[in-house]
């Protein structure tokens, strides 16, 4: 009954150490949000304003949009609709094949991932190189990104040194963090002043001005939106919002829920297109509006793609991004996976609804109970031995009277479980763990004994009440006392490893 | 008080000794205890699952048992959770919520009583249950920015004890991974995370670890015995119930 | 129908209209002032200069300048070189988009506005025409007149003039350009400029 996911995360994260290293690193990210949630004395006031916000958007989403096009359009941009993947990948390709664009710069989008568009403008004779440095490097290395802000965080120094000298020709053994980065600053430069055309995602619409607001640390996406003549911009249709107003709300939020910082180094919005150069906006639907239309999940349409949700996960620290197989690992990417493929539908399963996603969210997400309304939505489909055992266990609680020979047989079976075994139900706990041992009655049982027999000694003495419960009571030492006396005298047995 | 005892479906067949604790710590504090023995599950681990036909049935059970009580307490911050913040989604409205209590918040928030002449002179850590805390309020949690702190009544309880040191613990509430049938479906996970919380309790320096959840309390003891490290496990109950008075 | 429409048909049944929008934010309880923004620029890795008088701002800038580059290009936006007077800085007066200022060694531009809670100033089109120019320098200096400063984002937000919004661009400048993808380790300049100066100017 182990979970494939599980597997994934032991041959994600396989050794101790990495395992050590890749929660260690995730967990400061949550560190430093704390902090920075910390300094500002209307943190809580600030999500609860930036959830109302987004649930307003997200209720009056076709308005917005229509808005948004029009006012964009107003300032000079090119508007274009996508329904799915394969639409958006189609519009951009046009777009950059009518003006001869092969070289392209692309700031970092998990929309355009979700749509896989590198590989489909690649297989077209189109040169795409992803600008943001962790996004660079895992396109080097031809792996996924592991983590929403951080593509390359399950990346050490070394790897990331050899990866470069193997593709960029930089110094074999090169390993420090500056002089790499330097050496990526290098080429990037290059590919940014020769560019035809620059790829960007958006973090926001607005539908009042027909604004983008692009933001980020490196300053990557601004240099490849405005030195190439034509300038796309990708964005899912949930981004919008009303008003340049609300910004403020959910840039206060965005950066210290990421990484801890008061904002990012780069905000820009930017209205229209620039002088003497091109906008084209491309609005991508693939499978948002389902979401929206779905009441227990459309919340999560509101996600800000800070990240925060993952670095607080006691599960993806240990599993790793890799494991989960989306683009978007973590507890928003299993909110938004399951409706792709087996392990999109067991991703729900792959955790202990902490609620810890939850309470980092800066928009309010109920993400655990979405991955809970999702266990429930695709029930049908889980393993069918797991299936007979609820059904035994519900039919054997049903009644306090099924309890007694449910234990009996409970109590047959235990030693056996204790055994491992393939057609033990029991296997996975005993992975890690020992069976804790049964106690020879059930508490119903010894309360009911118990019970009877003061009834019965009541009867034969015929003592008032009070004195008959204190003999019982001074007969019957409560076993946790008695325990606890045990072991005082033994003294303590805790071994420390 | 009269009071309807909750008894967990896992703390009735694997804990008995919690469920007696539990007992004698609420008449210690002046209440006049109830247990029907026909009560059997809230439903929790198979609303856990999705199942929610199944967990309907338990939870129109159970509220049907506990319906004409005061108050119905409970050693199990997770139960209490499901009846309180999981019932309604069954259909099942708010019935049943305002009476129901975990132990720890019940004598704190309901009855005002932190002393209870216990004694347990040793180190014990805290393991702050998620249900409990993010759900039932027992306490703030640790990703919560300024403006809405909520008092800890386990924590408050425990520092009543006589003797008993509090040793705080590295990422205070962390989850412990058992999670349910989470435990038994990915156990490398559910492992890695118990472990974590196990060395951060030797780390600590602690004796015993505690908590209002004996589902955790047993998935860490069951760690520990396998691994050979680490602080025994007792619940609250366990702990209050020591000591002058027996 | 087409596909815009298919996909605004869709959202339109999704959508439920009942929500209301939460209202604007009531600014916070923050320290704000010069202080208050120096401290926090500092800690994004910029550096806070001043604030100055006009007639000692052109001094300053031109030590500022010989520090941060030992001759090399230095391109100062036209509304910057108004306010900074005659110094070793060239006007800028190329074709607005800036391929150009690829060997810029330092820019002057002027804020408009700024935020103490977050560290950042609001760069307007007007004052950046050269877009590329702020982001191809090797370091960049800001001048900031305090008048603009506000002790949080939503108080600096909405004392920027709307005409601004309607321009190409409004960009918020947070310290120097950086990354931690290697490991976590901090790294100013990953494509941006390596350092950032934000010198105050009193009116």
């Amino acid at each position: 009954m182990t979970a494939s996911f599980d597997r994934r995360a032991l041959a994600t994260l396989p050794s101790r150490g990495e395992l050590a290293q890749h929660d260690a690193a995730v967990w400061d990210l949550r560190r430093r949000r704390d902090a920075a949630a910390a300094s500002v004395p209307d943190w809580e006031a600030l999500r609860e304003r930036a959830a109302g916000i987004k649930a307003f958007a997200l209720d009056h989403l076709d308005e917005l949009l229509t808005g948004f096009e029009e006012r964009a359009r107003a300032a000079g941009a090119h508007v274009h609709w996508a329904t799915d993947a394969t639409a958006l990948c189609r519009i951009v390709t046009e777009l950059l094949a009518a003006r001869g664009a092969r070289r392209v710069v692309k700031s970092k989008s998990m929309l355009t991932e979700e749509c896989g568009l590198n590989p489909h403008l690649e297989a077209r004779g189109v040169e795409v190189v992803d600008t943001d440095l962790g996004e660079r490097i895992v396109q080097l290395a031809g792996e996924p990104p592991s983590h929403l802000i951080v593509p390359a965080i399950h990346k050490t120094r070394r790897e990331i040194g050899a990866l470069f000298h193997r593709t960029m020709g930089t110094p074999a053994g090169e390993d420090d963090p500056e002089r790499l980065t330097r050496l990526a600053r290098a080429d990037l430069r290059r590919r940014f002043l020769s560019a035809d055309a620059g790829i960007t995602g958006a973090n926001f619409a607005v539908a009042e001005s027909g604004s983008i607001v692009i933001v980020t640390n490196e300053g990557n996406a601004d240099l490849g939106a405005s030195l190439p003549p034509l300038h796309v911009a990708c964005l899912g249709i949930e981004k919008v919002i009303p008003a340049l107003a609300d910004l403020p709300v959910f840039l206060r939020l965005l950066a210290r829920s990421a990484t801890g910082q008061p904002i990012s180094a780069y905000t820009s919005v930017i209205t229209g297109p620039r002088p003497g150069g091109e906008l084209h906006l491309v609005l991508v639907d693939n499978g948002r509006s389902e979401l929206l239309a779905n009441p227990a999940q459309r919340s999560a349409l509101a996600c800000i793609r800070c990240g925060a949700c993952l670095n607080t996960c006691p599960v993806y620290r240990r599993a790793g991004g890799h494991a989960y197989g989306t683009v978007i690992p973590g507890p928003i990417g299993s909110v938004l996976g399951p409706t792709v493929g087996a392990l999109g539908r067991e991703l729900p399963h792959a955790s202990s609804l902490c609620g810890s996603c939850s309470a980092v969210c800066p928009v309010k997400i109920d993400l655990h109970g979405q991955l809970l309304a999702w266990r429930g939505a695709t029930v049908r489909k889980r393993p069918r031995g797991e299936r007979a055992l609820v059904a035994a266990a519900a039919l054997a609680l049903r009644s306090a009277a099924l309890l007694g020979p449910a234990r009996a047989l409970l109590r047959l079976a235990w030693p056996l479980l204790a055994r491992a075994g393939r057609a033990n139900p029991a296997a996975g706990w005993l992975e890690a763990r020992e069976l804790p041992p049964l106690p020879r009655e059930s508490f119903r049982a010894q309360w009911k004994r118990k019970r009877s027999a003061q009834r019965a000694e009541g009867e034969r003495r015929r003592k008032p009440e009070s004195a008959q419960r204190a003999e019982g009571e001074r007969r019957r030492k409560p076993e946790s006392a008695q325990r606890a006396e045990g072991e005082r005298r033994q003294g303590r047995e805790v071994v420390e490893k | 008080m009269n009071i309807e005892l909750f008894v967990p479906c896992y703390v009735d067949q694997l804990t008995p000794d919690v469920a007696w604790a539990t007992l004698r710590v609420l008449e210690r504090a002046g209440c006049r205890v109830s247990y029907d023995p026909a009560q059997t599950c809230c439903g929790q681990p198979f609303l856990n699952v999705g199942a929610s036909r199944e967990a309907r049935r338990l939870a129109e059970r159970h509220l049907r048992r506990f319906g004409g009580a005061e108050a119905v307490v409970s050693p199990s911050a997770s139960c209490v959770a499901t009846v309180r913040h999981r019932y309604a989604g069954l259909g099942l409205g708010a019935q049943g919520a305002a009476r129901t209590w975990e132990l720890g918040e019940f004598l704190v928030k309901k009855l005002g009583k932190l002393e209870l002449g216990a004694r347990f002179p040793y180190r014990v850590a805290l393991l702050q249950s998620c249900h409990g805390l993010r759900e039932l309020g027992l306490g703030t949690p640790s990703e919560r920015g300024p403006g809405a702190a909520e008092p800890n009544p386990t924590e408050l309880l425990l520092r009543a004890v006589e003797d008993l040191e509090l040793v705080p613990l590295a990422r205070p509430d962390e989850c412990c991974g058992f999670g349910g049938a989470f435990s038994v479906t990915h156990p490398t996970l559910s492992g890695r995370m118990g472990r974590a919380r196990l060395r951060a309790c030797t780390d600590a320096g602690a004796d015993y670890v505690t908590g209002t959840d004996v589902s955790c309390l047993l998935h860490l003891d069951a760690i520990r015995r396998r691994e050979g490290f680490g602080p025994r496990a007792i619940h609250l109950a366990e702990i209050l119930v020591n000591g002058s008075s027996t | 129908m087409s596909e815009r429409d298919a996909i605004l048909a869709r959202v339109r049944r999704g959508a439920g209209r009942r929500a209301l929008h939460p209202g604007p934010h009531p600014p916070p309880e923050l320290p704000g002032g010069w202080d208050t923004f120096a401290a926090t620029l500092a800690t994004v890795g910029g550096e806070a200069h001043g604030p100055f008088a006009p007639n000692a701002l052109g001094d300053a800038l031109v030590a500022l300048v010989r520090r941060r580059t030992d001759g090399g290009r230095v391109v100062a936006e036209p509304s910057a070189a108004e306010r900074a007077g005659r110094g070793p800085w060239e006007v800028a007066r190329e074709p607005a988009v800036g391929h150009g200022f690829a060997d810029a060694a330092v820019a002057l531009v002027l804020g408009r506005a700024a935020a103490a809670d977050c560290g950042a100033v609001a760069v307007l089109e007007d004052d950046a025409p050269h877009r590329a120019l702020p982001f191809l320098c090797q370091r960049l200096v800001l001048l900031l007149p305090v008048a603009g400063l506000r002790p949080d984002l939503h108080g600096a937000w909405d004392s920027l003039p709307a005409a601004a919004w309607r321009s190409h661009h409004v960009t918020w400048i947070s310290g120097p350009s950086k990354t931690a993808d290697i490991e976590q380790t901090l790294v100013y300049g990953a494509h941006g400029p390596l350092g950032l100066d934000v010198v105050g100017v009193l009116d």
